[in-house]
């Protein structure tokens, strides 16, 4: 077991090093001069100050300064990569990058990355863990009455809605969504996180917040309803037609005995990787539906980000969420042979 | 087997891949004997059997039928369109709610017309009996303005003169009092109070006008433009107040005294001089060109009269037409490239009276013969064959409506309405979705085809050659697989923003990067099948018989594995779609003007415009919906269809 995670884990990292030579080289394609643009900035403050015909001069040293500073002095492409990940030298002898923990310098906020990122970050991980709670709690249950009650009217109903559940696209369930609640019954707003300018504390908070949540909480739960029920019956389903099941009732056990004790535990199996995948999923922040709802989490940051062209928070979000989805493929393998002993993680 | 005789070429090839396909093991003894197929017992190959199953669910059928007629419309649709185009605008026609009444006139109004204007998106008319009536797009965008609420006052007094603008409208009664109702934001028709700051931008109602009203007798002209009107006297004299933002040139008209005649383009007020001989504007040589056809070259407008004298002036949008006292027309203004051009009279006909609506010309003969010409893109010209009788000419903006003696309409033509409504730009959401649904149907399939390529070929090879290489290409289609697909597809639509490409490129890039970002499900799945494949009989018989390596993977595996590679082609392009709709909807795909069914929602993302603009969404979205969940319900009955256990277990 050790052996293989270890071997997991090595080949990860190389996936991962791959995948970030890649987003470099893609991130590369940019026409964007970080030093060049920081030497203009400082030469129009300097203008005044300085004689004319030295201007020239003094922004040749300082575009050459600040491109020595960025590691960008070069045009070798793989050296700047080094560089950014830290394994490299700058001009100056010294280490800086990714593995020194420089993440990068958000242009847009003028701010450090990992500054810009902390704030969506907890918004996103709230909102995602109640999306989760809701979500398994009604799909788990839901997908096990429609296998144990499989073609009856109750079935068909269900079956009819996830389908328009997993084929509708989150856009539009949003725009359904709002039009229906907030213009037509006027239940939830239609968007931000708080009350403006409320400054409650304590309980009170929290309400007006999970008030401000709700709508984009429901959209996402009713998006991710129909593919999850849809995979519960089908495990369940499998399960109850497994012969242990019918031993079980030959048996004289009590029906509520054979579903929940037997058969669920066996359909449990293929769930557990998905609802590990789902826990992993909670840091990355859903790009359409925060930016409908104006709810400032990672995926309205990402587009924000992309619209204003400020690539190093694009570049290290993406990072992150590789790293997530790696990661994400591996606790799913080590965690279903946990559950299933019949899987062999070292083979 | 005949496999040697008739492999020649692919196209043999797959031939034979669908015959046995379709008719399995059947395939050959069709070929060989087909009388003594009476004998032989019914033989069911697997996928006649799927079919069956497939057709027995009436749910499929209808996802089925609902899907293909759905891909008709958005293939052979837009054949029937040739006058759309991509980046059409029409700015007085924007946000107009689904309505199909631009052009019904009531019922009491159509035997009885003194009147009828209109300058936007309703028009207004007016009776011999003094009565006005309004129909068409009334309601005035988010301004909770209703055109259709005519006014007590209007209702109860004898009208004797009506005229639409853009949002406003104007009547006189017989007493000369002047009614306005409508949008008043932008001074429409305000009237300065006394201690109250005037507005820069506004040319108020002269105070002596809305209080006491004019010489009703000696009016000569009541005309009203984008959000300004005009009252012209017969002595010349006339009173003119509005949005000055809507027309620049309202102060030098205020101080330019007399007129002959004027009226209103959509940025200029022109009016005629007293000596009839020039247009004025305010601003020097703007138009003292004219030209005697649509598209011709222009002459000074001096040495064309060269004598003769303008009769009146009626002006569209963006040109005017000239009609001069011994009946010849010219025009002066810039056209666009397809227009109608304007008939060739015979020597002893002559227009008596030309209407102008916003693109378009109507001109009624002293013979009684009517001509449309000018913009027909939204069907204003196409004048109907039937108009006996008819003696006079009404325009509204799109429409021409021809009324004989007895002031009865005996025909009307141009724009009836729009089915689902206008977008922001004011272009047509029907046509717009007919021509984007092409587009994101494309897109999709196109980006399906590449990604079910690699995804066939890259599994076939892992599958059936194992070892390293598939140990190889499947790290590799790990690697494709951890890339968080929207984010990527999103960085790298914005990177192409950043370099200068041509839309088509853009868009055929998008196309690949769909499809190289989709492919490792399905070389997975082809895996998978050919790991299977590989140990049954018929591949250990071809090995025996000497089959190359490549031909048993492609020409023997392959087709026993099409089955579930077609399932998943269709959810596949499903997904695609959806992908590429979330993509533009975020603005990361495919760019205004051309429409997809995701960028044509781009502007629903506030709760003011989904709510008050509703149609600007509801029609896509349902659309969109519809296809996508259509394609998942044939898809999913696909595969039950193909799934033996779901057979056994129903």
């Amino acid at each position: 077991m050790g052996k293989y995670v270890i071997k997991r884990i090595a080949y990860m990292l190389v996936v991962l090093v791959i995948l970030s030579v890649i987003m470099y080289l893609i991130y590369g394609l940019v026409p964007s001069n970080r030093a060049y643009t920081d030497a203009t900035n400082e030469i129009k403050a300097l203008k005044s100050v300085i004689p004319k015909d030295q201007i020239d001069k003094k922004f040749d040293e300082l575009y050459l300064q600040y491109q020595r500073r960025y590691g960008t002095d070069t045009d070798n492409k793989l050296i700047r990569y080094l560089r950014w990940v830290g394994v490299y030298p700058l001009y100056d002898g010294s280490y800086n990058g990714l593995l020194q923990g420089n993440f990068g310098y958000s242009y847009d906020a003028q701010k450090p990355v990992v500054e810009v990122v902390k704030d969506p970050m907890i918004n996103t991980i709230k909102i995602n863990i109640w999306a989760t709670i809701l979500g398994l709690g009604i799909t788990i249950p839901l997908g096990i009455i429609c296998a144990v009650k499989r073609g009856n009217k109750f079935d068909n109903t269900v079956q009819v809605l996830t389908i328009l559940g997993y084929s509708l696209p989150t856009f539009v369930i949003s725009i359904l969504f709002i039009w229906l609640f907030c213009s037509k019954l006027g239940w939830f707003p239609p968007s931000g996180m708080k009350t403006p300018g409320s400054s409650y504390v304590g309980m009170k908070k929290f309400l007006d917040e999970l008030y401000y949540m709700a709508l984009p909480l429901i959209v996402m739960t009713f998006s991710s309803l129909g593919g999850m029920t849809r995979y519960v019956r089908a495990s369940m389903i499998d399960a109850l037609s497994m012969d242990c099941i019918r031993t079980a009732r030959a048996k004289g056990l009590r029906e509520k005995t054979v579903i929940y004790s037997h058969a669920f535990r066996n359909a449990l199996i293929p769930i557990v990787s998905l609802v590990v995948g789902w826990f992993l999923g909670i840091f990355g922040g859903s790009l359409v539906i925060e930016s409908m709802f104006a709810y400032n989490g990672m995926g309205k940051l990402m587009i924000q980000s992309l619209r204003t062209a400020d690539y190093d928070v694009v570049l290290l979000m993406q990072m992150f969420y590789v790293a997530i989805s790696l990661l994400g493929n591996l606790i799913i393998d080590i965690v279903y042979g946990m559950v299933d002993p019949r899987v062999r993680v070292n083979n | 087997m005949s496999e040697k005789k008739n492999s020649s070429g692919f196209g043999a090839t797959l031939k034979r891949w669908f015959l046995r396909l379709w008719k399995g093991g059947n395939a050959l003894n069709d070929e060989l004997n087909q009388k003594d197929n009476m004998n032989v017992e019914d033989i069911v190959s697997p996928m006649q059997q799927v079919l069956r199953n497939f057709f027995d669910r009436k749910m499929a059928v209808i996802a089925l039928v609902v899907l293909i007629a759905m891909f008709l419309a958005v293939f052979i649709g837009p054949l029937f369109m040739p006058k759309y185009y991509d980046a059409y605008t029409e700015v007085t026609q924007k946000s107009i709610e689904p309505n199909m009444s631009m052009m019904s006139v009531p019922k009491e109004l159509e035997n009885d017309v003194k009147m009828i204007d209109s300058y936007g998106s309703f028009s207004v008319g007016l009776s011999n009996a003094g009565k006005v009536y309004v129909w068409g797009s009334t309601k005035i965008g988010t301004t909770g303005v209703d055109m259709a609420n005519i006014p007590e006052d209007v209702l109860n007094s004898n009208i004797v003169m009506v005229a639409a603008g853009i949002d406003h409208a104007i009547a006189i009664d017989d007493q000369g009092k002047i009614h306005a109702w409508g949008n008043n934001r932008l001074g429409q028709f305000s009237v300065l109070k006394e201690g109250e700051t005037p507005n820069p931008n506004i040319a108020y109602m002269p105070q002596e006008l809305a209080e006491n009203g004019v010489d009703v007798n000696n009016v000569k002209k009541l005309t009203c433009g984008y959000q300004c009107s005009a009252i012209l006297m017969n002595d010349g004299s006339f009173y003119l107040w509005g949005n000055k933002l809507a027309y620049a040139n309202i102060d030098l008209f205020l101080n330019a005294g007399t007129m002959y005649d004027m009226d209103f383009t959509l940025n200029y007020i022109v009016g005629i001089n007293g000596k009839c001989t020039s247009i004025f504007t305010g601003s020097r040589g703007l138009y003292d060109a004219v030209r005697t056809q649509v598209g011709s070259k222009a002459v000074k407008l001096k040495d064309y009269l060269d004598g003769r004298k303008i009769e009146s002036i009626t002006a569209a949008n963006n040109t005017m037409c000239l009609l001069l006292d011994d009946g010849s027309v010219c025009f002066a203004g810039d056209f666009a490239g397809n227009m109608t051009p304007v008939p060739t009279l015979p020597a002893d006909e002559d227009f008596v009276q030309i209407v102008a609506g916003s693109y378009h010309y109507s001109g009624l003969t002293n013979k009684g013969n009517i001509y449309s010409w000018g913009g027909n893109t939204l069907d204003q010209t196409e004048v109907p064959k039937n108009y006996e009788g008819a003696t006079k000419l009404y325009s509204g903006a799109f429409q021409t409506y021809a009324v004989n003696d007895n002031d009865e309409i005996v025909a009307k033509w141009g724009l009836k309405g729009y089915i689902f409504g206008t977008d922001t730009a004011g272009a047509n959401i029907f046509q717009r979705i007919i021509n984007g649904g092409k587009m994101t149907m494309t897109i999709g399939a196109v980006a399906v085809i590449i990604s079910s390529v690699i995804g066939i070929i890259i599994g076939c090879i892992s599958g059936y050659f194992g070892g390293k290489v598939d140990i190889l290409l499947m790290r590799v289609a790990e690697i494709f697989n951890a890339i968080p697909f929207l984010p990527f597809a999103m960085i790298l639509s914005a990177v192409m923003g950043r370099m200068t490409l041509s839309e088509d490129m853009r868009i055929f890039i998008i196309m690949c990067i769909l499809g190289v970002l989709t492919w490792p499900g399905l070389a997975r799945l082809v895996r998978g099948q050919v790991l299977v494949a590989r140990e049954s009989e018929y591949v250990t018989a071809a090995k025996a018989l000497g089959v190359k390596e490549y031909a048993i993977a492609f020409k023997h595996i392959l087709p026993n594995v099409m089955s579930v590679i077609l399932v998943n082609l269709v959810l596949n392009f499903g997904t695609c779609m959806l992908t590429e709709s979330s993509l533009s909807y975020l603005g990361f795909g495919v760019a205004y003007p051309r429409p997809t069914w995701g960028n044509m929602l781009n502007g629903a993302n506030n709760e003011t415009i989904i709510n008050a603009y509703w149609w600007q969404w509801f029609f896509t979205a349902t659309f969109l919906a519809i296809t996508c969940i259509c394609i998942n319900i044939v898809g999913d009955n696909l595969r039950d269809a193909m799934d033996p256990k779901s057979n056994s277990s129903r």
